[in-house]
Parts: C-alpha cells; sequence; structure tokens
C-alpha cells in the first residue's frame, strides 16, 4: 500500500516537473528569442560603429585611424538649409624648399556627393602629382611627401579645418616633414565633460535623497550657510555649459540640468536645516523628500529629465546619425536619418494633437455622460472593433480621404498633415480604451461625494474625476503614441518617400511648399529592401534608434504613472 | 408654468453645452468607421463595375461528377454533421439509439483523434475537407454533451446558430463542388486562384484581357503565415501564461511583464528587417533539405511564407501570453483551492480545472491573435516576398494581401487606375475578414468575463 502511495506520487511529481519544465522552456525559449533579436541588432549596429567601411568592403576600424604625423580635418557637412550640396573648395597652397629653388603648388580639393577618387597626392621633386582632386565626403587620403624636406601647408580657402593633430581648431597653416593625412569627414563624436558632470550630479543628487543615510548626507550638511556662493558657482557652471555646448541640443539640455541641480540642491539643504530646527531625524525618506517639494514636482521633473538622459548621453556619442547627416546614396556609412527623425517628430505632434482631445472627450462621454442607449452600445462596440483593424486600413483611409484630391478627399497630398491625420485617427481608438479604462478606475465614491456638495455633471467631471484619471489617460496616450511611431504600413500607403534630402516642412500641404517626408520606421523598411549589405547596416541602426525613442517614450509614462499614483495615494 | 421653467432651462444650458460637445467627438468614431467602410465600399464597387463592363457579374457552368471529389467529400460531411446537429436538436429521442461507445468512446481514441487532426492540417490538400472533418467531430462532442446533460435540465435552448452556420457551410462546399469555370467579376474575384493585376496594355487605364484577379493566391499565403504564426504562438504563448500565473513567483513575474510587454513593442517593420537578414538564410538551409531529399520540387527562396509565419509568430507571442494569462488569473481561487482540496496534484488542477475553465478567454485570444496575424504588415512584405503565386509550397516566395497592398502602393499609383482600385478591392476584403475574426474574439472575451 505504502509503495503504491510512494510511486504514485513519484509519478505525479515527475509529472508535475514536465509541466513546469514546459512552462519554464517556453518562458526561456520566448525571453531568449527577444534576446537573440536584441543581440543581433547590437551586433548588426557594431559594423557601422566600430568598423568603418567603404566601397561596400568591411575593414578593420584602426585601418581608418591615420598613421601619419599630421592630420588636418574638416568637418564638412553634407548638405546645407536647401539641400544642396556644399561643394566649396578647400585650396592648400603647398610650399617647400626643392633642389631648384622653392616651390609652391596649390592644390583644390572638391568635395562631392560622389564617392569620387580617393588616391593620395604624391610631393615629388616635380611637384605635386595632381593640382586638383575630387573627393566624397567621409574619406581620406595622404599627402605624401618623398622629400626629406620640410614641407609647409596653409589653407587659402574654403571651410575652416575642424581640428589639427593637437586638436587646436582654426590652423590653417603649418610645416610638416611627414606625411599629412587629409580627413574630410562629416560630424563626428560629440563629447560634453560638463554636461556629462551635470547629468551624473543630478543622478547623485536624487539617489541621496532617494536613500538617505548619514554617511551620504554628511557632504550636504557642510553647505549649510553657504547657500550664495553654491548658487553663484552652479549659475556660472549653467552658463559656461550654454556658452561651450557644441550642438545646441547639449548646451540647452546642459545648462538645463545645471539650472534643475542648482535648484534642487538648495531646497533640499533649505529641507534638511528645517527638519533639524525642528528636530527630527533627516534619514526619513519622506520627510526629507517632502520638505523639498511639497508635490514632488521638482522630483518628477529631475527624474523626467533623468530618464531622458539616459537615452541622450549615449546617442551624443553617435547624434549626428540621428540630428544632423541626411541618407547618403552613395556612401551608406555616411548616412544619416535626420530627415526621417524630423518627419516622425512632426507626424508624432500632428497625430497626438488631433487625437487626443477628441479621443479624451469621447471617453469621457461614454463613462459619464452617455445612458446605455442603443448609440452608446454601437459606439462602444465600434470603438472595440476598430482597435483591431489592421493599420495598413487605415492607411487606404487615409489616402482616400486626406491624400486624395476630389470626391470626399481633402487633397492633401503625400504630405507631413496627411500622415499625422491618418496615425491620429489610427490612436484615437487606443486612446479611448485605455482613457476608458482610467476613468472607470476612479472611486465611486469619489463621485458621490463631489455630487453631495452640490456640484455640476460637469464640475464633478472637470474638478475631481479626470484629475484623479490623469495618471492613466496620459500613460495609455503615451503607450498609444509609442506604439503607432513603430507602424510603417499606413504611411507607405499615404506616400512617404525613401529619400529626402531636406528637413520636412510640417505644413507644405497647406503653404504649398515640397511635401515630401519620410519617418524612421520607412526609413527601415526601405534601407533593408536595398540589395547592399552595407544598407542593412544602417538599418540596424536606424531600428536601434527607434527602439531607444520607444524605450524612452515608454519610461516617461510609466515614470508618470508612478508619479501620480503616489500623489493620489498621498 | 413656461415662465418659471425658462430661467432653469437657461441655467442648465453651460452643462448641455458640453455634453453636446463631449457628444460629438465621440460620433467621431462613427464617422471613422463609415469613412473607412465607406472608402473600401466605394473604390470596391467601382473595381467590381469596371471588370463587369468587361467580363459580366459572375458565371459558373455546373459539373455534377465534381461530386466525387474531395469537397464533394467535405460537402458530404457537412450534411452529415448538420443531420447529427438537426436530430439532436428536434428529435432527442432518437439519440438513446445510439451505442454509448460511439457517444463516448475512451479517452486515448478521443485523443489521437484530436492528434489526427491537428495533423491533418499539414497533410489533406483541400482546407474544406479539413475544416467539414473538424465541424463533424466538433458536432459528435456537442451531441455527445447534449446526450450527457439529457433530463439534469441544463441543457440550452435551441440554439439556432450551429445549425445556421452548418447550412452555410454545406450549400458553400456543395456550390464549390458541382460548379467550375468561374467567370465575371465576381467569379474571377473570389474563386479563382491567378493573381495577375498587371499586364502590358496598351493603356494603362483600361483593362487588359490578360489581367486576373484571382484573391484566393493572395488569400492562402495570408492564411499560411497567418497558422503558421498561431502554431508557434499558441503553444509557447499558453506554455508562458500557464506558468507565469500558476508557478513563477511574483518577482519573477514583475521581471517578465515587462521584458513581454517590450517584445511587443517592437515596430513591425524591425521584425521584418530580421526575418529578411537572419531567418531567411535558416529557412532557405531547411528548404534545401527538403529539396535534396525530394519533398517540394523546386529550389527555396530566402523569401518565403515560414520565414513570415516565424517572424509573425514571435510578434503574436507577447499578445497571446499576456491575454491567457489574464484569462487564467481571472478564474476564481476557489476553483483551485477546490481541487487541490480534493487531493487533485498541482498538476491535475493546472491541466484539467485551471485550463478548462480559462478556455474561452484563451480562445479569445487565440482568436484576435489570428486578427492580428492576417493584418501585419511590414515584416510580412519584407519577408514573404512580393510574387502573387498559388501554391502549397511554403519554400517559395508568395505574397500577403497586405504586403499586396504595401507593395502596390509603394511605387506612384494614379489615382482611379485599375490598380489603384484593386487594393481597395483586397482591403475590403481584409477588413471584412479582421473585423469578423475581431467580433468573434471581443464576443468570446465578453462571455468569459461575464462568466467570472
Amino acid at each position: 500500500m505504502k509503495k503504491d502511495i510512494d510511486t504514485l506520487k513519484k509519478r505525479s511529481r515527475r509529472r508535475r516537473d514536465v509541466v513546469e519544465q514546459a512552462g519554464s522552456a517556453s518562458l526561456a525559449l520566448s525571453g531568449l528569442v527577444g534576446m537573440f533579436f536584441l543581440v543581433v541588432l547590437v551586433w548588426q549596429i557594431a559594423i557601422p560603429t566600430f568598423i568603418d567601411g567603404e566601397n561596400g568592403e568591411i575593414s578593420a576600424a584602426s585601418e581608418f585611424i591615420p598613421i601619419s604625423d599630421y592630420v588636418l580635418e574638416w568637418d564638412h557637412p553634407n548638405v546645407n538649409e536647401q539641400g544642396d550640396l556644399n561643394t566649396e573648395p578647400i585650396v592648400l597652397t603647398i610650399t617647400w624648399e626643392g633642389r631648384t629653388g622653392a616651390q609652391k603648388h596649390d592644390l583644390e580639393i572638391v568635395v562631392t556627393a560622389n564617392r569620387g577618387e580617393k588616391e593620395d597626392v604624391q610631393i615629388s621633386e616635380e611637384g605635386l602629382s595632381t593640382t586638383s582632386i575630387e573627393v566624397g565626403k567621409k574619406t581620406k587620403f595622404y599627402l605624401k611627401s618623398v622629400l626629406d624636406v620640410p614641407v609647409s601647408v596653409e589653407q587659402r580657402s574654403g571651410p575652416v579645418p575642424a581640428a589639427d593633430a593637437s586638436g587646436n581648431p582654426h590652423v590653417s597653416s603649418f610645416v610638416v616633414s611627414g606625411d599629412v593625412a587629409v580627413l574630410i569627414s562629416n560630424g563626428s563624436a560629440v563629447f560634453e565633460p560638463l554636461e556629462m558632470a551635470g547629468w551624473t550630479s543630478l543622478l547623485v543628487l536624487t539617489f541621496i535623497v532617494s536613500r538617505p543615510t548619514e554617511r551620504r548626507l554628511a557632504p550636504l550638511v557642510r553647505c549649510y550657510g553657504r547657500e550664495r556662493q553654491i548658487r553663484g558657482i552652479i549659475l556660472l557652471l549653467a552658463i559656461f555649459t550654454i556658452v561651450i555646448g557644441q550642438t545646441t541640443l547639449s548646451a540647452f539640455l546642459g545648462g538645463l540640468c545645471w539650472l534643475l541641480f542648482g535648484v534642487a540642491l538648495l531646497r533640499t539643504i533649505e529641507g534638511m536645516e528645517r527638519l533639524q530646527n525642528q528636530g527630527r531625524s533627516l534619514t526619513e525618506v519622506k520627510r526629507l523628500k517632502h520638505s523639498i517639494s511639497d508635490r514632488e514636482g521638482l522630483l518628477l521633473w529631475s527624474r523626467m529629465l533623468l530618464v531622458s538622459a539616459c537615452f541622450f548621453i549615449p546617442l551624443d556619442i553617435d547624434i549626428p546619425f540621428l540630428t544632423e547627416r541626411y541618407q547618403d546614396i552613395f556612401q551608406p556609412y555616411a548616412s544619416g536619418i535626420r530627415s526621417a527623425f524630423f518627419g516622425t517628430v512632426w507626424v508624432m505632434s500632428i497625430a497626438m494633437l488631433v487625437s487626443m482631445p477628441i479621443s479624451i472627450g469621447a471617453a469621457i462621454y461614454l463613462e459619464e455622460y452617455a445612458a446605455p442607449t442603443r448609440t452608446t452600445k454601437l459606439i462602444q462596440a465600434l470603438v472595440t472593433n476598430l482597435a483591431g483593424v489592421p493599420s495598413i486600413v487605415f492607411g487606404m483611409f487615409g489616402l482616400a480621404i486626406f491624400v486624395k484630391q476630389g470626391g470626399i478627399g481633402l487633397g492633401l497630398g503625400p504630405s507631413i498633415l496627411a500622415a499625422g491625420l491618418t496615425m491620429g485617427v489610427m490612436a484615437m481608438p487606443i486612446i479611448v480604451l485605455a482613457s476608458q479604462e482610467a476613468l472607470r478606475s476612479v472611486p465611486r465614491s469619489l463621485r458621490e461625494s463631489a455630487y453631495g456638495v452640490g456640484c455640476t455633471q460637469w464640475q464633478v467631471v472637470k474638478d475631481h474625476v479626470l484629475p484623479s484619471a490623469m495618471p492613466g489617460i496620459m500613460t495609455g496616450s503615451i503607450l498609444a503614441m509609442s506604439r503607432i511611431m513603430g507602424e510603417a504600413a499606413p504611411l507607405v500607403v499615404v506616400g512617404a518617400a525613401a529619400l529626402v534630402l531636406f528637413d520636412p516642412e510640417p505644413l507644405a500641404a497647406l503653404t504649398g511648399g515640397n511635401l515630401n517626408f519620410t519617418v524612421i520606421p520607412i526609413q527601415i523598411y526601405f534601407w533593408t529592401s536595398e540589395p547592399e549589405h552595407a544598407w542593412h547596416s544602417m538599418a540596424a541602426a536606424a531600428s536601434i534608434a527607434l527602439i531607444l525613442l520607444l524605450i524612452a517614450m515608454n519610461s516617461i509614462a510609466i515614470v508618470l504613472r508612478q508619479h501620480f499614483r503616489k500623489r493620489l495615494n498621498s | 408654468m413656461k415662465k418659471s421653467l425658462k430661467p432653469v432651462a437657461q441655467k442648465r444650458a453651460p452643462a448641455d453645452r458640453v455634453r453636446l460637445l463631449l457628444f460629438i467627438t465621440s460620433l467621431s468614431v462613427i464617422f471613422i468607421t463609415l469613412g473607412i467602410i465607406q472608402t473600401l465600399l466605394f473604390e470596391a464597387i467601382t473595381f467590381f463595375r469596371e471588370i463587369a463592363g468587361v467580363r459580366g457579374w459572375f458565371s459558373f457552368e455546373f459539373d455534377p461528377k465534381g461530386v466525387m471529389s474531395q469537397t464533394g467529400l467535405g460537402a458530404f460531411l457537412f450534411m452529415l454533421a448538420l443531420m447529427m446537429e438537426w436530430i439532436s436538436e428536434h428529435r432527442r429521442h432518437y439519440l438513446a439509439i445510439i451505442p454509448e461507445q460511439i457517444l463516448f468512446p475512451p479517452s486515448w481514441a478521443l485523443r489521437s483523434i484530436y492528434a489526427l487532426l491537428i495533423i491533418a492540417v499539414v497533410v489533406v490538400n483541400s482546407m474544406l475537407l479539413w475544416a467539414s472533418t473538424v465541424a463533424l467531430v466538433a458536432v459528435w462532442r456537442r451531441v455527445a454533451k447534449k446526450h450527457m446533460l439529457r433530463g439534469t435540465g441544463n441543457i440550452d435552448q435551441t440554439d439556432r446558430s450551429v445549425t445556421i452556420a452548418l447550412g452555410c457551410c454545406l450549400f458553400f462546399s456543395l456550390f464549390i463542388a458541382t460548379t467550375e469555370h468561374y467567370g465575371g467579376a465576381f467569379g474571377e474575384f473570389f474563386f479563382q486562384n491567378q493573381w495577375t493585376p498587371t499586364g502590358a496594355c496598351a493603356d494603362r487605364r483600361s483593362l487588359c484581357e490578360n489581367m486576373n484577379f484571382g484573391v484566393n493566391s493572395l488569400l492562402l499565403t495570408t492564411l499560411q503565415v497567418a497558422f503558421g504564426a498561431l502554431f508557434i504562438a499558441v503553444p509557447l504563448g499558453v506554455g508562458c501564461a500557464i506558468y507565469l500565473s500558476e508557478y513563477a513567483s511574483p518577482r519573477l513575474v514583475s521581471v517578465v511583464k515587462p521584458t513581454l510587454e517590450l517584445l511587443a513593442g517592437i515596430p513591425s517593420v524591425v521584425y521584418g528587417f530580421f526575418a529578411f537578414i537572419y531567418i531567411g538564410p535558416l529557412v532557405v538551409e531547411l528548404g534545401e533539405v527538403a529539396y535534396t531529399n525530394g519533398w517540394i520540387d523546386q529550389p527555396p527562396n530566402i523569401l518565403n511564407p515560414i520565414n513570415g509565419a516565424i517572424v509573425v509568430g514571435v510578434m503574436i507571442l507577447p499578445l497571446v501570453a499576456s491575454m491567457s494569462e489574464d484569462a487564467l488569473r481571472a478564474v476564481p481561487n476557489e476553483l483551485r483551492e477546490g481541487s487541490l482540496a480534493l487531493g487533485a496534484t498541482r498538476i491535475e488542477t493546472t491541466l484539467r480545472v485551471m485550463l478548462q475553465a480559462a478556455l474561452s478567454g484563451i480562445l479569445a485570444s487565440i482568436i484576435l491573435a489570428l486578427s492580428r496575424a492576417v493584418g501585419e504588415t511590414m515584416a510580412v512584405t519584407l519577408a514573404v516576398g512580393t510574387v502573387a503565386v498559388y501554391t502549397s509550397n511554403m519554400f517559395l516566395p508568395a505574397q500577403t494581401m497586405t504586403a499586396y497592398i504595401a507593395q502596390r502602393v509603394g511605387g506612384d499609383l494614379p489615382f482611379g487606375e485599375i490598380g489603384y482600385l484593386t487594393i481597395f478591392a483586397v482591403g475590403l476584403y481584409l477588413f471584412i475578414i479582421t473585423l469578423s475574426l475581431n467580433l468573434l474574439g471581443n464576443k468570446v472575451l465578453s462571455a468569459y468575463r461575464e462568466a467570472y
């Protein structure tokens, strides 16, 4: 008998293990699939970032680090504001003491959109091997001297070089006795020490305030009574960051970061003093936070900035890809997604402006006002089912209603406005559903007590229901936006272009400008369709950028949700 | 009386204005739906009218010999199912004649029949025959359940929907079996298998003779991709859901759930990129093995429906997992505790109680995932290819309905041309399929929400 029970137990244990193992295995498998995708993406981006390539072949990046006595580098912009190539030639005057007297030659460097020739220029007894050289952007060639006399190089015209070997900018004349590497690049890594320092300080302060101990607070205690000096120093740092910032974005963000840090630091010190005067412990998280800001608004902003910083700091390193370079049809690795990035920003802004008021209004009506009539039920059913309609059908709707001229078409053409409206229509059912969920979760007692003190229905909604449902609504809207941000199908139908070499104009459809636009998913789609492998690398890079943007949006949604939830609880 | 009412009405006015404004915003949902349906219908009707102007609306020839084909067998099975259903509804006393062994076979026999049905999806050439077999088995189990419940008073009132659905299936399959050579606008679009909407014509706007509009070619690939995706997503997703809701610690759940959401948040075009770059070559290697062994008659291509099915399967996996987990969590704890208290082991509780109780929720998640898979565009466009061929060989490039739309509008497309009209006809078909799947899924979903 006992034996039977034992075998039964063993068998059941074995079977349980099988299910548990199968479940965990499927879980692990799905996780692995996701991980595999991410690893592959990172590996793909490694090719354009760490390994550079030209003419389609891929070679180690170290080959492209110039090994020479002198480096002359021009940060040559791809295109100017109008979309034309900036082809002002760089003219170098090269002089040396030859056997037959002083030699003086001009070398003209023309930067073109084509790949151009890349052969080195020989400096010999007969003079220069060529007087004019045509190069593509992001190329490198050498001025090779076979003489053993010093050669002096002077720039006569063209854009100023970005840097010389010692890192001093704007030196256009020098004497050298070896090879000179000439680098024509467009954009390089931007490193902003002051901005980074600002972010780090803010991070450290947030960490201290959220997990205070005596030891961590000690440096802050020492600051008592020195508020004026601190204020001065931080103001100076902020101004300094703004002045020496290499790009507008980093200057702005860095300055903002320092200002925020200053305000937060001063408030923390003030609050700590107040707490100590009251004879209370500083290490209680809640009290300290409360003393800094009554509604935690400041902490929220710093936290949101920190979250975005997490994504901006790595982007800073290769930010030319995102915000500076346009697509370069001849050189995949020198391409960027500037036009696609701004296209995405504009399309998302228009979609949000159009869809949010309407969908939140609809949600309020359906939840707060509507009686359960047949119309209401119909609208509810339509919302639920519209959320499941394939995105490409929305694209066709946009094509017929917004793009097409004549009939019921508005005739906006394949423009950003039409794309934004289409995306807004697509986001609507998702936002309505999320907002309804949020409104439904507001407790009934809140409404009833508001009615009890004599509020009208609109007052109840405006002053009591909406504020407490706001976190859910905001989170839902941001998540809906991040979902439609990755959608390419409707925009393919609306008519996004494959190649856009200028910043898109959001209202071109009304003002009569150039309609063409593109967004990041569309760019990925077209780059993936290209036969060359180099474009696939760029598609991977664009995917990484897109996913990072999506994660940033989702993190902001999560931070918002947590913040509002805490406020509601307190 | 009137005088006294007036000021009150004036006071109420602002509130009413707000109400009206909000009502108008909610009406926009109706406008959008009507707009979608109107656009699709308008252009699709123009499309059908243009073809009908040349080839007529609908034509076919009778061919009674087709009853002996696979489709005819399917129609016969449908008829059998319909008869069983009708008898069980209206002549219940006849059920007593059927021996118990037929209605309640041993569980191993039942399971092997289910397994055979699943395997048959791959083997059977005619989907109609497979569907009719499934219908027959389903009706058989339904009758058995009714027989078991007789006398307990728990039998539902006569449910006509099953009879009507079976009748429609019977009519449809009988029609398919006994007719051939479909022509005309509708006959060509819904029954023919060749999809060549571009032809070398003198006049681009005109309808050439060598154009063919048999949408089945696109539909077959769409279904191959969607069901292939379910093949991957359902076992993995339901497995995940069971593990997360029954076994995993809350800490693990709090880590895994956001990861699944992240997986769901990756844009479809990025998945398409993966399929194009990585999964395609892997599938080709598999196809090479099949080709050298002679299982398929043409060498595999890097773009194929299997590739698309894998990537779409991974895409819909988070949807299946999270919705199934919600369904499992919605099952009241009393059921679980009751089962454990009766001495069932954890595995028995999971498989026999929890899974059964949450079955409709899981089913709803599968239906909604199927709808998502059918409507998926960018990943499929990049993974499956752009050649519309009607073939059951899943290693060859093909084209889904969504991919056709995306590929066709990608070029310069003049409004009003026949190519422009085809995308709306295909879009309408797609819209109807996904809408009916969504309606079905949401109905099942609300049914299980009401149950608990």
